[in-house]
């Protein structure tokens, strides 16, 4: 089989210099890790976590699942809540 | 040679309806020069009516150069120059020149409206060798033989020209915005990707995308919460009903279960009925944007595709002008005439005989005014032709809609029942038309449900059969439907009637939107960030809406056309030197976008053989032929292939095939209904198809 990759963006292009890459995506990062756009998904996801601990009594690794298999979860709280998951980034920003 | 008088009209069929409407026989000759249609009415004297194409000039650059910017320098030129293919101009205008060189009375009878003013105004400047100020303007809102024969005999003594000028300003300002913010962010992504890819924005488009952005963007990251609701299901009089616990959300897993605990195996005691009557008065008559909501909403009609039929249904005399924001009805349209002409339709015979004997016909009217035309009405004509589907819809709304505005209000009673189940108060909501009033008129389209509740009692007991309690989250916020992005646009002043709709589909045609609950794409959120962090101003919808009014205080005499263009390039030159300034950047940002955007093109889905790579639409190195491959090829994983059709356009299902999960791709070939192909060779509904062959 053979292809013809069809890419945008030429390779050394591609190479050059980036600052840190979002903790969810490839963009670049800026306070928390996080990018412009994962960025107030991560502040809602701190947020409501006062609301279900108070509804229901959960731990926030509980939480962060629970998040994660809700259908109406948007898109970036759910790679945030992923990626807090993987790196066991706990509420108060801190990691295991 | 006879002199004649020269009418010039927007669009051919308006210039059909005017000539017969004039023409004393009604048989208006049809002639032709250089293959342009036009008639000739025999009236007082001759008559010739001939249209234009919509516009058929428009804003161009001083100087040629096509991705030069910034472009601060524009004249007024023939479409046909600044655009490629519309070459159908030149020969129109040249046409056009032609008649009007052995006319002496010129008239304007363009629609009545900004576009239809321009229209009109640069035709009779620039084709007919300046005879826009000795030319008279015709003023109607329906192509009906009375009202036109009224307005060709009252014509007004000239051009309406604060109505031109404020329609001038717009263009040119518009033209400014969009040339140069289009060209910077296209050469930016140009310059950085080395691939052409035609991005656009400006005045009105920015804040309609921020609209869609702002929105995508809460929805994306929204995290739901959790509340709980109680429903007692009780029963009266035999028949079971749902009451809801009085407090709509409990917050709390144990709040709900204590109240759940408490009521279960309890009987309830109904402890208050509250009786309301209310009046509901009719809607207001159509405007524009109410009516291409009240489509959408029954029909499914795009505003775009609404307004079309509307056009349709104005230029063959049915409706009044459709794009006015008008929700008013003079009585000059007279309600009387109209109803009774609407009789001659068998559907509306009863429903109108019963409003003309009503001793008065007063509408109720909305507060929306347009000094050019009054709200949307039939004008009491029937079809001469058999009507489209779409077409039969809308005429049919519009009537109904007009018959409603002259009926009572309706009457309704709301019935709340307190229910005290062991001290915890449940509430049972009926809800019952008493009078119907002004929805028997409009009743095909009137979306009201009734609850009727049993005759009850204050003390009564009821039996409390089972107690429910649901685990729910909060939602986010709705994405909006070309219906409430239109409204939203008319809320926020942004844009006009007649250009809304065509924005919304702009934002389509550039991939900033997708489905029918617009979402933003990543293309789409990327050139919304681009302009708000270089030119924040051009998005604010402050910043539109005050030019807007700017540019309605032209129309109004209360502000000149030059001082709104001057204050706009003071606005438009700082931004463009900061888009300049940072080219790079944004190339690199909107180029990954773009490249996003063409990948996530031909993504189709995950691949069903590996499971970990995607399917995606691949061409060969060898033959250029097109194919489905999955990604993972390139880390010699996965050789996953399929063929595909070399013709038509692949668009990816968001879906997966019903009888085996597979992912799905539909095909788009002119001439053939689109197609769908699920490529498991193994798929159920395949092998179900080849047996039955």
């Amino acid at each position: 089989m053979d292809y013809m990759f069809q890419s945008t963006v030429p390779t050394e292009r591609r190479k050059g210099e980036k600052g840190l890459k979002c903790k969810a995506c490839s963009r670049e990062a800026r306070e928390n890790g996080y990018c412009e756009l994962h960025m107030k998904a991560y502040e809602n996801a701190i947020e409501k976590y006062k609301v279900w601990q108070k509804a229901m009594q959960i731990s926030w690794k509980e939480y962060l699942s629970e998040i994660v298999k809700n259908p109406l979860t948007g898109e970036w709280a759910r790679e945030v809540a992923e990626s807090m998951i993987k790196s066991g980034e706990k509420q108060d920003g801190t990691s295991n | 040679m006879k002199k004649y008088t020269f009418v010039i009209t927007e669009k051919p069929d308006a210039a059909y309806r005017i000539a017969l409407a004039l023409d004393m026989r009604e048989k208006p000759k049809k002639m032709e020069e250089k293959g342009v249609p036009y008639y000739v009415a025999e009236r007082d004297r001759e008559i010739v009516v001939v249209s234009a194409l919509g516009h058929l000039y428009t804003v161009a650059e001083e100087k040629n150069g096509r991705s030069q910017y910034p472009v601060f320098d524009f004249k007024w030129v023939p479409r046909y120059i600044a655009e490629r293919g519309a070459s159908q101009v030149r020969t129109w205008i040249e046409a056009i020149a032609k008649l009007a060189k052995n006319a002496d009375v010129f008239i304007d009878a363009c629609d009545y409206d900004i576009e239809g003013s321009i229209i009109g105004y640069s035709v009779l400047r620039y084709a007919c060798d300046g005879k826009d100020q000795m030319s008279k303007r015709m003023k109607y809102s329906t192509l009906t033989r009375e009202e036109l024969e009224k307005s060709y005999a009252e014509p007004l003594p000239h051009l309406d020209f604060a109505l031109i000028e404020a329609g001038l300003a717009r263009h040119e300002v518009d033209w400014l915005f969009g040339i140069n913010l289009s060209r910077a962010l296209t050469a930016a992504a140009k310059d950085w990707s080395g691939k052409y890819t035609t991005l656009s924005t400006g005045r009105v488009q920015g804040p309609t995308l921020k609209f869609v952005a702002v929105r995508e963007k809460a929805i994306r990251s929204f995290v739901p919460t959790p509340y709980w609701e109680i429903t007692a299901e009780v029963k009266i009089n035999g028949k079971v009903f749902e009451a809801q616990y009085e407090k709509e959300k409990i917050e709390t897993k144990h709040e709900a279960d204590t109240i759940l605990n408490a009521c279960e195996n309890k009987d309830g005691k109904i402890e208050r009925i509250e009786v309301k009557q209310f009046q509901q008065p009719p809607p207001p008559p159509f405007d524009l944007g109410t009516l291409q909501s009240e489509a959408y909403n029954l029909f499914g009609y795009t505003p775009s595709r609404t307004s079309k039929v509307a056009q349709r249904l104005y230029l063959d005399a049915l409706i009044s002008y459709p794009r006015t924001s008008s929700q008013k009805l003079p009585p000059a349209i007279n309600y009387e005439t109209i109803l009774k002409d609407l009789s001659k339709a068998s559907q509306y015979r009863s429903l109108t005989a019963r409003l003309l004997a009503y001793p008065e016909l007063k509408p109720r009217e909305g507060n929306r005014e347009d000094p050019a035309h009054p709200a949307i009405y039939p004008t009491g004509d029937l079809p001469a032709r058999v009507l489209e589907d779409s077409e039969r819809r809308i005429w049919d709304l519009v009537i109904r809609r007009f018959m409603a505005v002259f009926s009572e209000p309706a009457l309704k009673q709301s019935m709340k029942t307190h229910i005290n189940i062991n001290g915890h108060r449940f509430l049972l909501n009926g809800r019952r038309i008493l009078k119907e009033g002004w929805m028997h008129f409009y009743e095909p389209y009137v979306r009201s449900e009734e609850m009727i509740l049993p005759p009850t009692e204050e003390g009564q007991t009821v039996t409390v059969k089972k107690m429910i309690l649901i685990n729910k989250f909060t939602k986010p916020p709705p994405r909006y439907n070309p219906s409430t992005i239109l409204r939203k646009m008319e809320e926020t002043k942004i844009g006009t009637k007649a250009t809304r709709a065509e924005t919304i589909q702009t934002l389509y045609d550039r991939k900033y939107v997708q489905g029918e609950k617009l979402t933003a794409t990543d293309l789409g959120l990327e050139v919304l960030e681009v302009m708000e962090r270089y030119c924040p101003t051009v998005v604010s919808i402050k910043f539109t809406r005050e030019l807007e009014e700017k540019m309605n205080r032209i129309q109004t005499n209360n502000q000149k056309k030059e001082k709104v263009l001057a204050e706009a390039l003071e606005t438009l030159k700082p931004v463009i030197e900061k888009l300049k300034e940072n080219q790079k950047v944004i190339g690199e940002q909107l180029s990954e976008a773009i490249r996003k955007s063409r990948t996530d093109e031909r993504t189709i889905g995950a691949c069903p053989v590996c499971k970990t790579g995607q399917l995606t639409v691949l061409y060969s190195r060898k033959t250029g032929k097109r194919f489905v491959g999955c990604t993972n090829f390139f880390k010699g994983l996965c050789k996953t292939s399929f063929p595909l059709p070399q013709r038509g356009v692949i668009k990816p299902l968001a879906k997966n095939c019903r009888g085996c999960g597979w992912p799905t791709v539909q095909v788009l070939a002119r001439g053939r209904r689109p197609w769908t192909i699920c490529f498991n060779p193994r798929c159920p509904l395949k092998e179900g198809r080849e047996k039955r062959d």
